[in-house]
């Protein structure tokens, strides 16, 4: 049985994204996303079921599989070379070259590592990573579907690119599950390399001259991630001759060794999951459709170096190369806080928000200790849920409104309300205690406190500067969503675009993010595999959940009692006026009134801080490598 | 739960608000002498509340109720969370959840003057909260534990090896009781340039429940600045004040500053400050 779920849970996804590419006709095709986002669910239930479980399922385990991953190591770098000559884009070229002589070296200059004990392991982590790839991207995927028929019309396309986008985005979910499932380090990579290719081919969607530097960058600075991780691969191949994750994981391995080839490997985890001075692939994949970007963001490709870290963490608890790590997932986590306040895109301020939180979870990583291993799990879950939910809302309402802007979203409450509604109850689920994202912060900073070295320190208190910048963030955000409206006319409700196909997906993914926010104690326990879920300061949590759900519901029945009341005429320190936006203010003169937010960009813009704390950024990195080089 | 901790905690919730409402009063009869008024009396600030529960106003945003009253649960949440013993750090998170209601509500509010206090109260909370938090982590570390009561239980008082907490945790009551120089978000008279910037919006029932959530924000603050000689309950009480004094001359003596020179000067100082006082506490 166990065989069958982990079948369907790789294997199923990429078949229909194959027969999706046949289909022409819109309503098979919506069948087929529901059946996988079905078939993945019950399947990634039913895995978490018997978890923790080790298996062998043939499609991973035998001969012809392995033969295929060795295969993947040379047909991705070559169709990466391709496209690099086709577009005379030196960076890809460059890596792609690195990549294949890397992969040359491996098969024809080493010996072959000895076979994997299992080619299977689910342990919390992994469960967790298929719970969101399978429940979280399927979501998406639904969305998806009314979206790219309303971005084709808006389009104007001759003939529907549907077919090959939803290929692609199935399968993605399938190489993603497969990545998380897999235990031997070729298949590890093959995948890591298919979803390296898939964001490119999704991010490059819409073959605009934008989309397609985009998605070279991607390409590059991905390709690149794949040199780093091919180089670990090989010296841990070369210093232990072993390709067993489960194996390679445990401290004994590495004491007294150099932790290169583990330093390796979280650099590449650091470029996949967009850390500074390498965010720029993701700020990039905006413009891909909606459905694009949530789907990279939340439940697949960041998520893979994020994974990746979290995976070697034990080896790093208290080493210097672990603190360094820490270092730079919190100074991500600083920058890009920094970097989404100075933002009006909105879509720019989810991205830099995205690469913080993850910089959060690699500084938990960094930390190894199983209370931070599993703050960062619990962080990686709840961020996927509550990220996706926001993408959503955003791309919601882009198409409501026509733009992006956040002054553009001012007052959207009033147009569309189900979904602003949504969008604010994720961004208050990103900071709000006891919802998880900020008991997950909570959790990382106690964790961290208690580490002895004066390093960590500085980590902790880049930590506490970035956790006010996101606060400050997030409530202008949802603040300007939900803003008043001064003079003028109120904006009118406009016909709503959603379908149940839009905001089925999008109330789905509210109930889990604050669902999952809420759960996050038990989350926890079960992570760490202790019995009682509240001990500690976790304890505290029920009583809160007890004031939050009374604060609910008082705070409820005076919104409905005070939705029906007459509001006050607006305080302007003048008189409103007949002609809309102006009103009669000092000297009896008309002033046009006009609002916006203060981005500061004094302190927050983004070329200035994008340079200087990308090289903070890149200097840890360079320690990173170096420091375990010694 | 045992009985101790919930009569506490029930004492807190009671209580905590109560003694904002005195140290509001206290604010201003020392405000009055030192301006050689006669100034109101103590209890002036419980007959506005009371006034203003009175009114029946219309609101500016069917929204503004529901956040007054979240942000009056979790102002409330915090008293509680230190007075049962709890974890410090939870306790300043639930706050912060406090200040983003408030300003959540103002940027609900149709007053231009509400929106630009409630981006002010962000930048506000931008500034002294990180100095805030490493105050926090450097008192959870000088005492061994992140809880209220471990903290309380510590040896000797912990103002000796946290001096250079001081200037951060007056810079955080300064901002937390809207003192000059940092009354940026509100200021107290309607006749200066933000108007009453947060709270221009809020009027009548739903401004008396924010008063009251703000004089449970004060009991916090002054009572975790009062953890640096906590060796017992006078104590605590005199280190309180001495913060609220300092707090209430700096006012008198001082014009307000732009948000940029807070956010620029202000807090990365008092922030590097507690900085090397946590790292020395580490390398001890």
């Amino acid at each position: 049985m166990i065989d069958v779920y982990i079948g369907l849970l790789v294997l199923w996804p990429v078949a229909a994204g194959l027969a999706s590419l046949g289909q022409r006709s819109p309503a098979t095709r919506a069948a087929l996303v529901m059946a996988t986002a079905a078939v993945l669910a019950a399947a990634a239930v039913g895995l978490a079921t018997q978890a923790p479980l080790t298996a062998s399922p043939a499609f991973l385990a035998s001969a012809t599989a392995l033969h295929v991953a060795q295969a993947a190591a040379f047909l991705f770098p070559a169709f990466f070379l391709f496209q690099g000559l086709k577009e005379k884009h030196a960076l890809v070229i460059v890596f792609a070259l690195m990549q294949l002589a890397l992969a040359a070296f491996g098969e024809f200059g080493l010996a072959a590592p000895a076979a994997v004990q299992t080619a299977v392991a689910v342990d919390g982590l992994a469960l967790a990573l298929v719970l969101v790839v399978s429940l979280v991207g399927s979501l998406i995927c639904i969305f998806a579907l009314p979206y790219m028929k309303h971005h084709e019309e808006h389009l104007h396309l001759q003939t529907s690119r549907q077919p090959q986008f939803f290929m692609i985005l199935l399968a993605f979910l399938g190489f993603m599950n497969g990545l998380a499932l897999s235990n031997d380090l070729h298949v590890f990579s093959a995948f890591y390399e298919a979803t390296t290719l898939c964001s490119f081919l999704l991010i490059g969607h819409d073959q605009t001259a934008e989309a397609k530097q985009s998605g070279l960058r991607a390409l590059w600075m991905n390709s690149m991630g794949g040199v780093f991780l091919h180089a670990g691969i090989l010296l841990i191949q070369k210093q232990h001759g072993l390709a067993d994750i489960q194996a390679l994981v445990n401290p004994a391995l590495w004491s007294g060794m150099s932790l290169l080839p583990l330093a390796l490997l979280a650099v590449a985890g650091c470029v996949k999951a967009a850390q500074l001075p390498f965010q720029a692939w993701l700020l990039g994949a905006m413009v891909a459709p909606t459905p694009v970007s949530a789907l990279l963001h939340s439940s697949t490709m960041v998520k893979v170096g994020v994974f990746l870290c979290l995976r070697l963490a034990p080896v790093f608890e208290g080493t210097t190369t672990g603190r360094i790590l820490t270092l730079a997932g919190a100074m991500t986590f600083l920058g890009a806080s920094a970097l989404a306040l100075g933002q009006s895109n909105a879509k720019k301020i989810l991205a830099y928000s995205t690469a913080a939180n993850l910089g959060l979870i690699i500084a938990c990583a960094g930390l190894g200790t199983p209370l931070a291993i599993a703050a960062g799990t619990v962080l990686l879950v709840i961020h996927a849920a509550t990220k996706g939910l926001l993408f959503l809302c955003v791309g919601d309402m882009e198409q409501a409104i026509g733009s992006r802007d956040l002054e553009d979203l001012r007052a959207v409450i009033a147009k569309t309300p189900v979904t602003a509604l949504a969008a604010v109850a994720g961004s208050m689920a990103m900071i709000l205690p006891p919802l998880g994202m900020l008991v997950g912060k909570w959790a990382v900073l106690e964790a961290a406190a208690a580490s002895p070295v004066p390093v960590v320190v500085i980590a902790m208190v880049m930590m506490a500067v970035g956790s006010a910048l996101g606060v400050v963030c997030w409530v202008r955000f949802s603040g300007t969503l939900m803003s008043g409206v001064a003079v003028g006319p109120q904006p009118a409700h406009t016909s709503p675009l959603s379908t149940g196909l839009t905001t089925g997906p999008i109330l789905t993914l509210l109930a889990g993010a604050v669902g999952l926010g809420m759960a996050a104690p038990w989350l926890n326990a079960l992570l760490l595999g202790q019995g009682n879920p509240l001990a500690g300061g976790w304890g505290l949590l029920p009583p809160l959940f007890i004031v939050a759900m009374l604060g609910w519901i008082i705070g409820l029945k005076v919104l409905g009692r005070q939705s029906q009341a007459r509001l006050a005429t607006p305080y302007l320190g003048g008189l409103p006026q007949a002609q809309p936006g102006s009103y009669v203010g000092p000297l009896g003169r008309n002033w046009t009134l006009s609002e916006g937010n203060e981005y500061a960009t004094e302190f927050f813009g983004e070329p200035k801080l994008t340079r200087l704390a990308g090289i903070v950024a890149l200097a840890l990195l360079l320690a990173l490598v170096g420091g375990a080089l010694l | 739960m045992n009985l101790n901790t919930f009569s506490l905690a029930l004492a807190g919730l009671v209580l905590a608000p109560l003694l904002g409402g005195v140290v509001a009063g206290v604010d201003r009869v020392v405000t009055a002498r030192l301006q050689s008024r006669l100034g109101p009396p103590l209890l002036q600030p419980f007959y506005d509340v009371g006034k203003l529960w009175s009114k029946v106003i219309a609101p500016a945003s069917h929204w503004q109720g529901l956040f007054v009253r979240w942000a009056l649960a979790a102002s409330l949440a915090s008293d509680v969370l230190l007075a049962a013993g709890g974890d410090v750090l939870m306790c300043f998170f639930v706050q912060a959840a406090s200040a983003s209601f408030v300003a959540l509500g103002a940027f609900c509010g149709s007053s231009p003057y509400s929106k630009l206090g409630a981006q002010r109260e962000l930048f506000q909370l931008l500034a002294y909260e990180p100095v805030f938090m490493v105050a926090i982590l450097c008192l959870a570390k000088a005492a061994g534990g992140f809880d209220a009561l471990s903290i309380m239980a510590a040896q000797g008082p912990l103002l000796f090896k946290l001096p250079l907490l001081v200037p951060g945790l007056v810079f955080v009551v300064l901002v937390k009781l809207r003192k000059s120089p940092f009354d940026i978000a509100a200021s107290h008279h309607m006749h200066q340039e933000v108007v009453r910037g947060v709270y221009t919006d809020y009027a009548g029932r739903d401004f008396a429940l924010l008063e009251i959530a703000h004089w449970a924000d004060v009991t916090v603050v002054l009572w975790i600045c009062s953890f640096l000689w906590a060796t017992g309950p006078v104590q605590m009480l005199v280190t309180g004040l001495v913060f609220l004094f300092a707090a209430v001359v700096i006012d008198n003596i001082s014009a307000r500053l732009t948000w940029r020179t807070m956010l620029g000067r202000v807090a990365p100082i008092t922030l590097i400050l507690a900085t090397a006082n946590l790292v020395w506490l580490y390398l001890e």
